[in-house]
């Protein structure tokens, strides 16, 4: 089942979701933009050795992880 | 006198068990845990083995190639290698807010491999120090 993986003082939130639930998609695609939106940036993993950022929400990825904007430290 | 002792060896030997129980499932519901967790599932194979080992791992800049050490950390724990594998500047950048060092680790290893020369432009330099090598 896909999941939206979001960094967090707790170490991270776990989102899951069935592709086939209309409702639930929509919400997962709300949750995307609406972290891009703040500044997160999502990435998916591409291969064992391949993480690409993207985007746009992609439904089919087994695992999203959002990360905060990065800042000098 | 000899069951006397006897009881309290088993109940500290109880005692020892549980509180490795408790332990064990304390460490795997902190955020450090989580955090760590998630980061070596995201490693690739030889940075998983590496940081196993080393307590860092290398990788590779998308855009110059050049290689960096990430070292166990939250903050000031990037380093730019030379040819021969010295530290050769460190690079200070980090994802806004109070994460743990597995989820401030992979968020620097994944700009580093995706969108280097944009985190090096937000990273704040410094010197290098102590040695983190081979």
């Amino acid at each position: 089942m896909p999941t939206q993986i979001v960094m967090d003082h707790n170490g991270d939130t776990r989102y899951r979701f069935d592709i086939n639930d209309a409702e639930a998609l929509a919400k997962a695609e709300e949750r995307f933009k609406q972290l891009t939106g703040e500044g997160f940036t999502a990435t998916v993993r591409t291969g064992p050795a391949e993480v690409t950022k993207i985007k746009t929400f992609n439904p089919k990825a087994e695992e999203t992880v959002f990360f905060p904007r990065l800042i000098g430290g | 006198m000899l069951g006397a002792r006897r009881v309290p060896i088993a109940w500290r030997s109880r005692f020892r068990a549980l509180r490795r129980l408790y332990s064990r499932y304390y460490d795997e519901n902190t955020p450090e845990a989580r955090g760590l967790r998630l980061l070596r599932a995201w490693l690739s194979p030889s940075q998983f083995e590496q940081f196993d080992a080393k307590g860092y791992f290398d990788v590779i800049g998308s855009a110059t190639g050049s290689k960096y050490r990430i070292q166990y950390g939250t903050s000031m724990n990037v380093y730019e290698l030379d040819d021969t594998g010295r530290l050769k500047v460190g690079w200070c950048f980090v994802p806004q807010g109070c994460l743990v060092a597995g989820d401030v680790m992979l968020a620097q290893k994944i700009a580093l491999e995706t969108f280097e020369s944009r985190a090096l432009s937000i990273a704040k330099r410094f010197v290098p120090f102590g040695r983190l090598r081979d």
